[in-house]
């Protein structure tokens, strides 16, 4: 692009994490790869797109969990490529392995980690705060305030990453990752690095002798990380200062300070001073501690832990989570700034009075509505199936749609990926140990399977533990959106073509000699399959495999339609198909008694035929069929 | 001027603050909002935020809200405190009793709310065979009709054209003219 010719910027309604993911592409980033995971899902998707629309070379790939994605994208930089490596908070967790050892490496070519935080949480196990892993890994962390910022905070984290050779983490939580923003679409890209292996091993291994040169030199480069940021990073470190004299000064950083922003400019106070902290590790100690001097009272603002709080060397005079003044949980909303902010300046909000409102809905019983799997979700009928097969069984599940198999009482624990075979395993031999039989029948997903189900599966099989592991295959990694996995073989760019992995395969090569496929939609295949599964497990001290194959609704796969109706002379009004069920598509009319289909949702799966133990709910002629 | 939009996952809720945001931008205006996506996207209670103008932070703050439109009646009701005095309230309504509850309606009155209710499935029922998938663009009918600001006809139209998917533009036409019709004052 020649400089000075008149071009004529586009501006599109991006997501946040567009944003970010065509500033990777325009930074030259060469290698790019992730695991989905909300609120990180589409960063990796919109690199390809963006590296596809203007021809980038980008390399862009999901990894089959977070180690293995992060380890893809670290370890090309060992050439002196340019990395990307995006995932979600508890993604980092799987990936912390080599995150925390990778961050002593002296790297040749620039290492992004973007790890997405979601206070809330909206969608996640927990609320845990990335930036305190960027700290505890001794990595330098960029905490965006809006998605502008975030794109801006790319390019400069390279810089950073290539300067000194460091993992540079860049941290965006769910409200700049799902933030709309007006943003200027990018249009070219820089070109990537030499690709060029070296072979210098003193470099690339990590034996304890080299880390004892390693470290020292680590903290040296940190050391001078902290003072550039105190120094040339005045674009995300910055003051705003009151208008008037100020009463109180906040340091802000995050969304929370963009929050601060327009709550000033709704109140139009001048007596607020803001410092607005972008680099939260190493923190820019001197500008914090010059602000506090200059401040009677100062409050810190920040999601979700108190890094920047903690890392303040008095706070004597300051305001956060050590003395409670912010609550240490939960998301940091509009509502709950002003509150803190007023009540620091004396002052309470003038809210209006709600009470009315208040009371009108509870009056009319509104009450928010839980998520819940979708009308002809093929996991429902998994999950009735399992569950009348052996009422008696203890049903562990995973992280993905189908934790929402709790509203069909379809599960009894959840605690991380893979989690399923591992909790089958730990029930088997708490109850070997006092000789007792209890069946176990677990459920997790395709990509679950692959991303951590296969090592717990193969300790299962070593040693010989007894329980059932349905894999409920809905062809795509649904809950985050539908993204590919090593299940389906389909790669993010253009005309890259993966190879496809078979569950039942990968599932026999761990050693596991019982496998069965069922359709889900049919309800006594599946609870056979459980049964004969359960037999075989507990004859065998062996796990058995039951996959569930039937696309996920999203997929829009069409599919044959079995209209259905309720026979209201036959339905008691027993609530059995709602309570256990639980179809969008069912509703239950407590008044009359009666369950009834809600065309609205229905879309003719026909799955509930076979679940009303009256009869009541019944096929009827199809009429023109929907297209879905 | 800052909206709230509210429903329950899968109702369209995120298109509309697509052809919201591409109006403001063609129109040259400075827009950030907030969307819900991932598992609470999935049938249960969505709000999406959405400012146009001179802002930084993606959250509308309760009681500031010009604009509260809701796909779902429940979760337009529960949403009302984002509504400042004076704000319009848009709202598919399903079930007209809920507006005879009596604090309800002092509350409407109290804020001076400009309520406008529809009944939205029941036009796609009478019109568009009960396809509910054409709500989102029904009620962007309803806003143009109701002469919200952000929502202008030939704008609203633009956009659709835009973004919807080809095969469904003759139907969006239609469903957005019988949005209009609904409201129309």
């Amino acid at each position: 692009m020649s400089k000075g010719a008149l071009n004529k910027t586009r501006r599109a309604l991006l997501l946040g994490n567009e944003a970010i993911a065509q500033a990777v592409v325009a930074a030259g980033c060469q290698v790019a790869s992730a695991y989905p995971g909300t609120p990180s899902s589409e960063i990796l998707p919109a690199i390809a797109a963006c590296a596809d629309r203007i021809g980038a070379p980008t390399v862009t790939e999901w990894g089959a969990n977070e180690k293995v994605a992060f380890e893809m994208a670290f370890t090309a930089t060992f050439t002196g490529a340019r990395a990307c490596a995006a995932m979600k908070q508890v993604g980092l967790n799987v990936a912390a392995d080599p995150f925390m050892s990778g961050a002593l490496f002296q790297l040749k070519g620039g290492m992004l980690l973007i790890s997405a935080d979601d206070p809330g949480p909206h969608s996640s196990q927990n609320e845990q705060d990335s930036r305190f892993f960027a700290m505890f890994a001794k990595a330098p962390c960029l905490d965006p305030s809006d998605a502008l910022e975030a794109a801006a905070m790319v390019k400069d984290a390279y810089a950073l990453s290539e300067k000194h050779g460091v993992i540079v983490m860049l941290r965006p939580t769910t409200r700049v990752a799902h933030c709309r923003q007006s943003i200027e679409v990018v249009e070219s890209f820089e070109p990537g690095a030499p690709v060029k292996f070296e072979r210098d091993p003193n470099r690339w291994t990590q034996l304890p002798a080299l880390v004892r040169v390693a470290h020292p030199r680590h903290n040296a480069r940190i050391t001078a990380i902290r003072e550039e940021f105190e120094a040339d990073w005045s674009a995300y470190n910055y003051e705003l200062p009151a208008k008037g004299k100020a009463k109180l000064g906040v340091i802000a950083g995050g969304v929370s300070f963009s929050m601060l922003c327009d709550l000033i400019k709704e109140w139009g106070r001048e007596d607020i001073a803001i410092l607005k902290i972008g680099t939260p590790y190493p923190l820019p100690n001197r500008l914090a501690e010059d602000f506090i001097a200059r401040h009677e009272k100062v409050l810190v603002l920040e999601e979700t832990y108190p890094v920047i709080e903690m890392q303040l060397t008095n706070r004597a005079r300051v305001n956060g989570r050590w003395n409670d003044v912010v609550p240490s949980a939960s998301e940091l909303l509009p509502e709950v700034i002003e509150k803190i902010v007023l009540s620091q300046l004396g002052e309470t909000p003038s809210k209006p009075d709600t009470s009315q409102l208040s009371a009108a809905v509870d009056e009319l019983r509104l009450i928010p509505r839980k998520p819940q799997l979708c009308a002809g979700c093929p996991h429902r009928g998994s999950f009735f199936s399992i569950r009348k097969a052996i009422p008696s069984a203890i049903n562990p599940s995973d992280i993905g749609c189908y934790t929402l198999g709790i509203n069909q009482k379809g599960l009894d624990t959840s605690l991380c990926m893979g989690g399923a075979v591992t909790t089958s395993s730990g029930l088997y031999m708490a109850h070997k140990a006092t000789g007792q039989e209890r069946p176990i029948v677990a459920t997790l997903g395709d990509s679950t399977f692959f991303h951590m189900g296969v090592p717990g599966l193969l300790s299962a099989v070593y040693n010989r533990h007894a329980f059932v592991l349905c894999v409920l295959d809905n062809s795509v990694t649904a809950m985050t959106g539908g993204q590919s996995h090593p299940g389906i073989g389909d790669k993010p760019r253009k005309n890259d073509r993966g190879v496809a992995m078979d569950i039942e395969t990968t599932a026999r090569g761990c050693g596991v000699t019982f496998v069965e496929t069922v359709e889900p939609y049919d309800i006594d295949a599946g609870v056979n399959a459980v049964k004969r599964a359960w037999e075989y497990a507990k004859n065998n001290e062996t796990p058995a495999l039951v996959i569930y194959r039937h696309p996920c609704m999203l997929l829009r796969v069409p599919q044959e339609s079995v209209p259905v109706t309720v026979e209201k002379g036959k339905c008691v009004g027993c609530r059995y198909c709602v309570d256990y069920f639980g179809c969008p598509g069912l509703s239950f009319d407590d008044g009359a008694k009666k369950t009834s289909i809600d065309a609205r949702y229905c879309v003719s799966c026909g799955v509930c035929k076979d679940v009303c133990p009256h009869g009541a709910i019944v096929g009827r002629p199809a009429e023109n069929q929907r297209v879905l | 001027m800052q909206y709230i939009i509210v429903g329950i996952g899968g109702q369209g809720i995120l298109f509309t603050s697509r052809v919201l945001g591409r109006i403001a931008i063609d129109k040259g205006l400075s827009v950030v909002g907030s969307e819900v996506h991932g598992m609470a996207q999935r049938g249960g209670s969505v709000i999406s935020h959405f400012k146009v103008g001179d802002y930084k932070g993606p959250l509308v703050t309760e009681g500031h809200a010009d604009v509260v439109m809701a796909f779902d009646q429940n979760e337009g009701i529960r949403n009302l405190g984002f509504l400042r005095e004076g704000g319009t309230f848009l709202v598919n309504a399903g079930d007209p009793r809920a507006f005879e509850n009596e604090r309800l309606a002092k509350y409407l009155i109290d804020r001076k709310i400009d309520a406008c209710k529809f009944a939205g499935y029941d036009i796609l029922n009478r019109h568009m065979d009960g396809n509910a998938l054409f709500l989102n663009v029904l009620i962007l009918g309803a806003a143009s009709g109701m002469k919200i600001q952000g929502f202008e006809k030939d704008n609203v139209l633009a956009a659709l054209k835009d973004l919807a998917p080809p095969k469904h533009l003759e139907a969006n036409l239609k469903v957005f003219e019988l949005g209009m019709k609904a409201v129309t004052r």
